[in-house]
C-alpha cells in the first residue's frame, strides 16, 4: 500500500481525500497556491508544499510544480481530486512516466472520453443509447431527412458551436424549414462555419447519472445512480439518491447497463456516467473519468468509501465484492453550499466570523471552512456539502429541512437560503422536477 | 491556530518585555514558564512585535504565526531542491557578507532534473542564508536576504 500520497486539488475535496488517506495510514502531502496557506487540509496533512501564486494556471494546474512537490516529498502517489488536472490524459500519463501511481483510470480511458464527440461514439459502439442525431446537414432536405429520423423535436445545432449558441428548437417541419436557414446564418456569424447537425430535443429531462467503481482487473460494479437535475446554468445545486422521478425497473435498467458497458470497457478506478432521461428513454451525454462532486450520497446508501476504493483499486487491489454483495439502504440528498448570494449569485468570499455545522443522525458535512477562514476571490465557490440520510426519502427531507436550519456561516454570503426555499417547495418536495425546472420557478431572482 | 477562547495574553508581562527591550537596547526576548513562552522581538525602527505561542499537544502543526516579511528577501520562485554551489565540491556561488550585482547567481534550484539559476534580484550584501545546501524548498519560500 502507498506511504505517501500527494494530493493535487483544494478546498474541501482535498480534506475528503487526506482523511480517506489518514484512516488508511497513509501520509500525505498537501501542494496548495499561496492563497491556500491556511486551509484546513493544509493544516492537517502531515506535510504540505506551496506550490505557486494563486492563479490555478501557476499553481493546481502547474504540472511541473506538483510532480516536483511529489519528488521532494518522496510521495508514491497523486491523488488528482477532481476538476484541475483530474481528467487530464497527459498529466495522467507523466505521473506515471515518473514512477509515480496516478489515483484514477488509465490515460486511455481518460483521453477516450474526454473528447465528447469520440465518447459519444464509444457509447454507442458499446450498446449505450445516446441522443439521436449528430450527423452534419449541408441543407433544408437533409435536415428535414434527419428530423424525420430523429424524430421532432429536434435541435438544430452548430456543429463548430458551444457556450449554448447557434442553437434552435423547431417542434415539426414548418418550424424546420422557418429556423434551418436563420441557424445557418447564425453558424457562419458566430463561428464562421454554416455547418449545422440536427439532434433531438428533449423538452424536460431528467439528470440521472450511475457511479461506477472498477478494479481494471475483471471487477466492476455500479453503486447506483444519482439525480441531479436540480440545476442553475448548467452547474449542479443538489442531488439525491435514488431518483424521485424514475421506478425501480428503469433504474435498474440503465445501472445495470452502465456496469456491462464498463466492464467491455475494462475499466478502471471511479467513473460516472451521465444520462438525460425523458418518457423512459436514456440518452447517454457523456462520461465523467474521476471522483465526482456529489459522490457522498452513494456512499451513503451503500456504505462504500469511494476515495478508499480509489486508492486500493490504485495500488493494485481487486474490488474484492461482487455487485450481488452491494446493499442499498435509505435515500440520500446533498446540498450544495456556494458562497454566493442566494438571489443574485454573486460571489461571496471572505472572512467567515461564525462556523458551526449541523449534526445528529444520518448528517454529514464535508467542508474545509472554520471558523476565522479566510474563502479565497480565486477559485469555485463551493465551500461546502451537506449530505442527509434518511430511511425513506420523506424522513430525508425533515433530516435535511432541520440540518439546514442548524447551519451557520456568517460572515460571508451562502445558498443555504436557496435551499432552505426548495425545501418549502412543493414541487421539489415532490420531486417533481427537469433539469430546467429550477431556472423556470426561481427565474425573477437569478 | 490558536483558538480565541484559549488566548489568555498577559498584557502586564508584555509591556514590561517590550519596556526592557527599549532599556537595554537588546532586539529580541524570550521568556518561558512550563509549558507558555512568550517572545517579543523588535523588528522595524522602534515598535517591538510580538510572537505569543500556546502549548498545542496534538494539535495539527503548521499555522506559522504572522511575521513581517524581511526587506531584500530572496523567494524561491519554484518548488525543488536547493543547491548552494554549482557542482558538489565547488565553491558557493556567494556566501554571507558577499556583495552581489543585479542579475549575479545566487544559488540554483533543482526542479525535475533541470537546474534553475536563481539570480539576485538587484545589487547588495548577502546579509543571510537561509537554506541549506541540498534542501526541498517550496513556491514563495525565503531563500537568501540582501541588504
Amino acid at each position: 500500500m502507498f506511504e505517501k500520497v500527494l494530493i493535487a486539488n483544494r478546498g474541501e475535496i482535498a480534506l475528503r481525500i487526506h482523511r480517506a488517506c489518514r484512516e488508511m495510514g497513509i501520509r500525505t502531502v498537501a501542494v496548495h497556491s499561496t492563497a491556500d496557506a491556511n486551509a484546513m487540509h493544509v493544516r492537517l496533512a502531515d506535510e504540505s508544499v506551496c506550490i505557486g501564486p494563486p492563479p490555478a494556471r501557476e499553481s493546481y494546474l502547474n504540472i511541473p510544480a506538483i510532480l516536483s512537490a511529489a519528488a521532494i516529498t518522496g510521495a508514491d502517489a497523486i491523488h488528482p481530486g477532481l476538476g484541475f488536472l483530474a481528467e487530464n490524459a497527459e498529466f495522467a500519463q507523466i505521473v506515471g512516466e515518473h514512477d509515480l501511481v496516478f489515483i484514477g483510470p488509465s490515460p486511455e480511458h481518460i483521453r477516450l472520453m474526454g473528447d465528447k464527440v469520440a465518447a459519444k461514439r464509444t457509447a454507442q459502439e458499446l450498446g449505450i443509447p445516446v441522443v439521436p442525431g449528430g450527423h452534419a446537414v449541408t441543407d433544408i432536405t437533409e435536415a428535414r431527412e434527419e428530423a424525420d429520423r430523429v424524430g421532432f423535436p429536434v435541435l438544430i445545432k452548430a456543429a463548430a458551436g458551444g457556450g449554448g449558441r447557434g442553437m434552435r428548437v423547431a417542434r415539426d417541419r414548418a418550424e424546420l424549414a422557418q429556423q434551418f436557414p436563420i441557424a445557418q446564418a447564425e453558424a457562419q456569424t458566430f463561428f464562421g462555419n454554416g455547418a449545422l447537425y440536427v439532434e433531438r430535443f428533449l423538452t424536460k429531462p431528467r439528470h440521472i447519472e450511475v457511479q461506477i467503481l472498477g478494479d481494471g482487473q475483471g471487477g466492476i460494479v455500479h453503486l447506483g445512480g444519482r439525480d441531479c437535475s436540480l440545476q442553475r446554468k448548467h452547474q449542479k445545486l443538489l442531488e439525491e439518491t435514488p431518483s424521485p422521478g424514475l421506478n425501480l425497473t428503469d433504474r435498474q435498467r440503465i445501472y445495470d447497463l452502465a456496469a456491462t458497458t464498463m466492464a467491455k470497457l475494462g475499466y478502471k478506478s471511479a467513473g460516472t456516467l451521465e444520462f438525460l432521461y425523458e418518457n423512459g428513454e436514456f440518452f447517454f451525454i457523456e462520461m465523467n473519468t474521476r471522483l465526482q462532486v456529489e459522490h457522498p450520497i452513494s456512499e451513503m446508501v451503500t456504505g462504500i468509501d469511494i476515495v478508499r476504493e480509489q486508492i486500493r483499486i490504485a495500488d493494485g487491489a481487486p474490488l474484492g465484492y461482487r455487485q450481488a454483495d452491494i446493499k442499498f439502504s435509505g435515500h440520500a440528498i446533498e446540498c450544495r453550499i456556494n458562497a454566493e448570494n442566494p438571489e443574485t449569485f454573486t460571489p461571496s468570499p471572505g472572512l467567515v466570523q461564525r462556523y458551526h455545522a449541523p449534526g445528529g443522525m444520518g448528517v454529514r458535512v464535508d467542508s474545509a471552512l472554520y471558523q476565522g477562514y479566510t474563502v479565497p476571490p480565486h477559485y469555485d465557490s463551493l465551500v461546502a456539502k451537506l449530505v442527509v440520510h434518511g430511511g425513506t426519502r420523506n424522513e430525508c427531507l425533515m433530516r435535511l429541512r432541520r440540518a439546514l436550519e442548524e447551519f451557520v456561516i456568517s460572515g460571508i454570503e451562502t445558498t443555504i437560503p436557496l435551499h432552505q426555499q426548495l425545501m418549502a417547495s412543493e414541487a421539489f418536495l415532490n420531486g417533481d422536477y427537469d433539469i430546467g425546472w429550477f431556472e423556470r420557478t426561481f427565474n425573477g431572482k437569478a | 491556530m490558536t483558538k480565541q477562547s484559549e488566548l489568555m495574553v498577559d498584557g502586564d508581562l508584555v509591556r514590561a518585555l517590550a519596556a526592557l527591550l527599549e532599556e537595554t537596547g537588546l532586539s529580541e526576548i524570550e521568556y518561558a514558564q512550563g509549558d507558555r513562552r512568550i517572545r517579543v522581538v523588535r523588528n522595524a525602527p522602534t515598535v517591538p512585535a510580538v510572537t505569543v505561542s500556546m502549548p498545542s499537544p496534538s494539535a495539527p502543526a503548521g499555522a506559522p504565526v504572522a511575521e513581517a516579511e524581511p526587506v531584500g528577501a530572496v523567494k524561491a520562485p519554484m518548488v525543488g531542491t536547493a543547491y548552494l554551489a554549482p557542482q558538489p565540491g565547488a565553491a558557493r556561488f556567494v556566501n554571507v557578507g558577499d556583495h552581489v550585482r543585479e542579475g549575479q547567481p545566487l544559488l540554483v534550484i533543482e526542479a525535475m532534473k533541470v537546474m534553475n539559476q536563481i539570480q539576485a534580484p538587484r545589487g547588495g550584501q548577502v546579509k543571510e542564508i537561509l537554506v541549506a545546501d541540498g534542501t526541498p524548498v517550496e513556491f514563495g519560500q525565503i531563500l537568501m536576504v540582501l541588504e
